[in-house]
């Protein structure tokens, strides 16, 4: 559902609509967390600008989002009570752009994981197939949006938690460059990857969502001062000329013969239009280690990160006869096992003894996977590769090889764009059976208005653009 | 078996700024609990941090003064564990890269003067605070990130008052930068003490205990005097000592024990993602070095040209609050050594340190000064000055005091003559007593002339004017 | 403690505050392996002569706050999450010195 739909409603109509689809396909999909009363923001939009970009248009906030004196659980049990009281960075900028938010959406337990199926309220449904996963962290969101309950919904990003469940859904996910949205605000997964974006049906929606969202804040000290760019006023989809570069290690990865054979089309389209198009080989040694330093660095920060949730302050807390009990009967609690577990390996990479050889030893292969993306990008404008080598995976489905080339590269090569903090985006460029396959797409830094205009170009070859999975109950 | 002591310190200092670390909530001590804080200071999920850049000022400052070498590139990492007092599981600090590193004070002993080294100064936030109340603990996060300097001290110092020399010293010195308010007993200066023993002539350490919570520079003396007696004790008895935490117990005057060392914790140390390194520029260094506040050691030199005596420079430079008291006082004052005086004797016995601190009191130093120098120019005498100074407390002027007290100093040479030549003329006995060589007679003539004058005779000059009238008088 | 046992792993998470079941215990005792493969992934790769990567990017910034009270929460918002507290304090069991 484009921006430009919605608009046909008046605003009430269009929020409380938004807000019964969403009733509506929760039993079905299970992608909302919580729900807000629209009453008061609506109240306040009166004294407002009709010319505003978000003017009356209801969205979604992953649950990982605070929001004044709403319940944000992260999707989590220790949470689960949690009534922030503050507003993220972006909150505030989204209602001043006149948006009106409708509730949180489901994620993996603080954004960990990839699936979905970690959240305290239970998996989430692909609408496309209700046996399949949404993909995940920001499984909520993307399902929000491609079901047509939202028009834009708020995700983040780590390892690919936008771009995957983007992928799985037939719409458009951006992660920008990190630095580019203030992560103010937002419960983090791992710091120095996390990336706050968000899902649309469209990739001119996605520049005005961006121009909305970007820009520095000071609350935010990774937060980037590079001015703002004009992106949805720039946007054209002119190809010509336009240096595209096919990652062969991810496409000699998938196995899926379907996916290929869609791709190659696209990337002849793409020549069609006067693109260049070459092959990029990066270093496989350092693809195939890109998970373990991924898993390391993130786990790591994750633990740290997630050390203030003692249940003394806020959080659900447990009995116990003294403070230290308390604190480890509502973390045991309040953590599911994966969380644990994680936490349990991160902290292993954390003392001392371990430092040199696990953690700071990720951090040095992730700037040799980053000099290697960064030597890629100086030849070619953009990094091109489908987003996973299948559609979404059935939500039952475990068996998958954690150590097979098509696992560790072809369906996390995404990562790279969290480890150079690069502005990535995938967006639908076909499908297998039913379910709808993504292309991503990676930029040099702050290079959001060309990666959005070659995305533009895309869409505009593939016309998969405004895809709605309407569910019926 | 002579043992020798070896001493190293940890010193904690919040720095006066007015708003925390890394938030915009306000720093103050004694408000209401948890009256201080934003959700950044209780460590809500999903906020960041994000600096004070006077802190840093004050942070630099401090290195300077303290003759470290400064790092301009700014870093800071977590040092992670879990405690009720550390909202957010780390504690944001300054672990690999210290601002400042390889410094030194110098410091006055028994023994002579002494180079205490200072091995680093990092900034770093402060923790909540706990009440611990039966079954319960109560906690007022208002002191949760305060800004905070920790200066480390190479184990330099080998007795209890070299300890308190150094402590005294360097608190001084932050106190004449006003990077910190310095109270000790308010805890916004916190000293760890490491103290060992070893046999007198070996290299090695011996095992080492850490006293906390001592607040007063005057129980530094005691409590590190106290555990040297208990470390001596025990090795002179063929015991070991336990590497622990102890306090000093001010009841008890003695060190006890808090907790024992088990290994040493892993914090697992690693560098603050959400804090990207921030470049300090030359020139802002340069500025606050330009315009760093005058040091002790300066301001006693400065005295000493004044010609002050040591005892009034070491008075009035260790008490800055008194010392800028004195500064303000002196311009256009007759006689800076009188002016000391006052200082360090009325003044300070008049005055609290606290109202010191904070300027809070009626007296005038413009009234103050004018006393002063009529005491120098001997209009008054010591004693008018001494009827006169508590109305000058009450913020009183001078003159209108002078006036309400009736208070005339006659100094004026014809018509003290004229009473001296009265008193010697009714005084004819005295007159021979003074020259047949009673010294009393002086003293009592002195007396007569202070009667008939009533007490307004500038005694001085009266005296010299008597003297010379008895000798012209001689039989 | 032999590394990486069970009993290893339930420790270190007793660090970490929180408890492993027997499970999960054993789930990370028999997952360690196959992390253990992955890091020897890691140990293939020559990181000689580089340094960690902390950051995605290293330009130092020179930004910094300026000290001004701009924010500060009420006691009433403060405690509103509060588990338990009182006369304006947070409460929890006693903590154990
Ligand atoms: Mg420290
Ligand atoms: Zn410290």
């Amino acid at each position: 559902m484009s921006f430009t739909s919605v608009k046909n409603n008046p605003v009430e109509k269009r929020v409380l609509e938004a807000l019964d689809k969403a009733h509506l396909v929760q039993p079905i999909l299970n992608a909302m967390v919580s729900f807000i009363d629209p009453l008061s923001q609506l109240e306040d939009l009166k004294s407002k600008d009709k010319n505003l970009p978000f003017y009356g248009i209801p969205v979604a906030l992953k649950d990982l989002v605070n929001m004044k004196d709403t319940i944000t659980t992260g999707s989590s049990k220790i949470l689960d009570n949690y009534v922030s009281p503050y507003d993220a960075t972006i909150v505030r900028k989204l209602k001043e752009a006149g948006a009106i938010i409708i509730g949180k959406a489901s994620c993996d337990t603080f954004g960990m994981g990839g699936t979905n199926k970690t959240a305290a309220t239970g998996p989430v449904h692909n609408p496309y197939d209700l046996s399949r996963m949404s993909g995940g962290s920001s499984g909520g969101s993307a399902v929000l949006v491609a079901s047509g309950v939202v028009p834009m919904a708020i995700g983040t990003d780590t390892g690919d938690s936008i771009r995957k469940p983007a992928a799985f859904c037939g719409i458009v996910g951006v992660k920008p460059t990190y630095g580019r949205i203030s992560r103010y605000g937002i419960i983090p997964y791992a710091s120095s990857l996390d990336h706050v974006g968000f899902f649309t049906s469209n990739v001119s929606d996605a520049a005005v969502s961006l121009e909305v969202l970007a820009g520095r804040d000071d609350l935010d000290m990774t937060s980037s001062f590079k001015p703002v760019e004009k992106y949805s006023s720039l946007l054209k989809g002119d190809l010509k000329g336009k240096r595209f570069g096919i990652i062969t290690n991810v496409t000699n990865a998938i196995q899926n013969k379907n996916t290929t054979t869609q791709f190659n089309n696209l990337c002849e389209k793409l020549k069609a239009q006067g693109a260049i198009v070459s092959e990029i080989t990066l270093n496989e040694d350092l693809m195939k280690a890109m998970l373990p330093t991924y898993y390391v660095i993130a786990n790591a920060e994750a633990t740290a990160n997630h050390s203030n949730l003692d249940s003394l302050r806020f959080g659900v807390q447990l009995e116990g006869k003294d403070n230290e009990e308390v604190m480890i009967a509502s973390r045991t609690a309040g953590f599911g096992p994966l969380l644990r577990k994680r936490f349990v390996i991160g902290s292993y990479a954390l003392f001392t003894e371990n430092q040199d050889l696990i953690f700071r030893k990720a951090q040095k292969v992730r700037r040799l996977i980053v000099e290697d993306v960064k030597k890629a990008l100086s030849e070619v404008d953009c990094l091109i590769a489908p987003a996973s080598g299948n559609g979404a995976p059935l939500i039952e489905d475990t068996q998958i090889d954690q150590l097979s080339s098509e696992y560790l590269v072809a369906e996390n090569f995404m990562a790279l764009g969290n480890f150079s903090g690069y502005p990535s985006m995938t967006l639908p460029f076909g499908f297998d059976g039913v379910l709808p396959l993504g292309v991503n797409l990676t930029c040099k830094p702050f290079e959001e208005r060309l990666m959005l205009d070659l995305a533009k170009g895309i869409e505009d070859l593939t016309q998969l653009n405004d895809l709605i999975c309407e569910v019926k109950p | 078996m002579n043992y020798e002591t070896v001493i190293g310190i940890e010193i904690h200092c919040e720095l006066k700024t007015k708003s925390k670390m890394f938030s915009g909530a306000p720093v103050s001590y004694g408000a209401q609990p948890n009256t201080c804080v934003n959700e950044i200071d209780l460590g809500h999920p999903g906020t960041l941090p994000s600096l004070n850049k006077e802190a840093v000022r004050k942070a630099l400052q401090a290195c300077m003064a303290l003759n470290l070498k400064i790092d301009p590139l700014i870093r800071f990492d977590r040092k992670n564990y879990y405690y009720a007092d550390l909202p957010k599981g780390f504690q944001i600090t300054q672990q690999f890269h210290p601002i400042g590193s390889s410094g030194y004070i110098d410091i006055d002993t028994a023994e002579g003067p002494l180079r205490v080294r200072i091995n680093r100064l990092h900034m770093e936030e402060d923790t909540a605070k706990q009440y611990h109340v039966e079954e319960e603990s109560w906690i007022d996060f208002n002191r949760a990130g305060t800004p905070l300097v920790e200066i480390v001290s190479e184990a330099d110092m080998r007795s209890a008052s070299q300890a308190m020399a150094y402590v005294d010293k360097l608190r001084n010195i932050l106190m004449y930068l006003d990077v910190t308010d310095g109270k000790m007993e308010e805890g916004s200066l916190r000293c760890d003490i490491n103290i060992s023993l070893r046999p007198e002539g070996t290299e090695a350490f011996g095992t080492k205990t850490e006293i906390k919570n001592i607040n007063s520079i005057s129980n530094i003396e005691k409590a590190v005097s106290s555990e040297i007696i208990r470390q001596k004790a025990l090795l002179e008895a063929g015991k070991e000592v336990q590497q622990a935490t102890r306090r000093y117990d001010d009841v008890a005057k003695d060190t006890v024990m808090m907790r024992l060392k088990e290994g040493s914790v892993d914090y697992k140390y690693f560098p603050e993602p959400n804090i990207p390194p921030i470049q300090l520029s030359q020139v802002w260094i340069d500025e606050i070095r330009n315009s760093l506040p005058e040091l002790p050691e300066a301001r006693a030199l400065r005295y000493k040209t004044l010609g002050l005596n040591e005892y009034d420079i070491k008075q009035l430079v260790q008490n800055k609050a008194l010392s800028d008291f004195f500064d303000a006082l002196i311009p256009s004052i007759k006689n800076v050594k009188l002016a000391a005086n006052w200082c360090c004797g009325d003044i300070l016995s008049a005055l609290s340190q606290k109202q010191l601190e904070e300027k809070n009191y009626q007296l005038k130093l413009s009234e103050l000064r004018e006393m002063i120098n009529a005491l120098h120019d001997q209009a008054i005498s010591s004693k008018q000055a001494k009827d006169i100074f508590p109305h000058l407390l009450k913020g009183e002027n001078y003159a209108s005091i002078v006036d309400e007290l009736k208070i005339v100093m006659v100094s004026e040479h014809s018509s003290l003559l004229k009473l001296v030549e009265e008193t010697l003329d009714e005084n004819p006995q005295s007159i021979l007593d003074y020259h047949g060589g009673k010294d009393r007679a002086l003293g009592f003539l002195v007396g007569q002339l202070m009667k008939k004058s009533k007490g307004q005779a500038n005694p001085a000059i009266s005296n010299q004017l008597l003297k010379t009238e008895l000798d012209k008088r001689k039989p | 403690m032999e590394k990486h046992s069970k009993a290893y792993f339930n420790n270190l998470a007793h660090q970490l505050r929180f408890d492993l079941t027997d499970k999960e215990a054993q789930d990370i005792v028999d997952e360690f392996s196959i992390l253990i493969d992955q890091m020897n992934l890691l140990n293939t790769i020559d990181t000689t002569g580089v340094e960690p990567m902390v950051y995605p990017f290293e330009e130092a910034t020179s930004f910094m706050r300026e000290d001004i009270v701009d924010h500060v929460l009420s006691a009433q918002e403060a405690l509103k999450n509060a588990p338990s507290s009182k006369n304006g304090f947070f409460i929890t069991k006693k903590v154990v010195l």
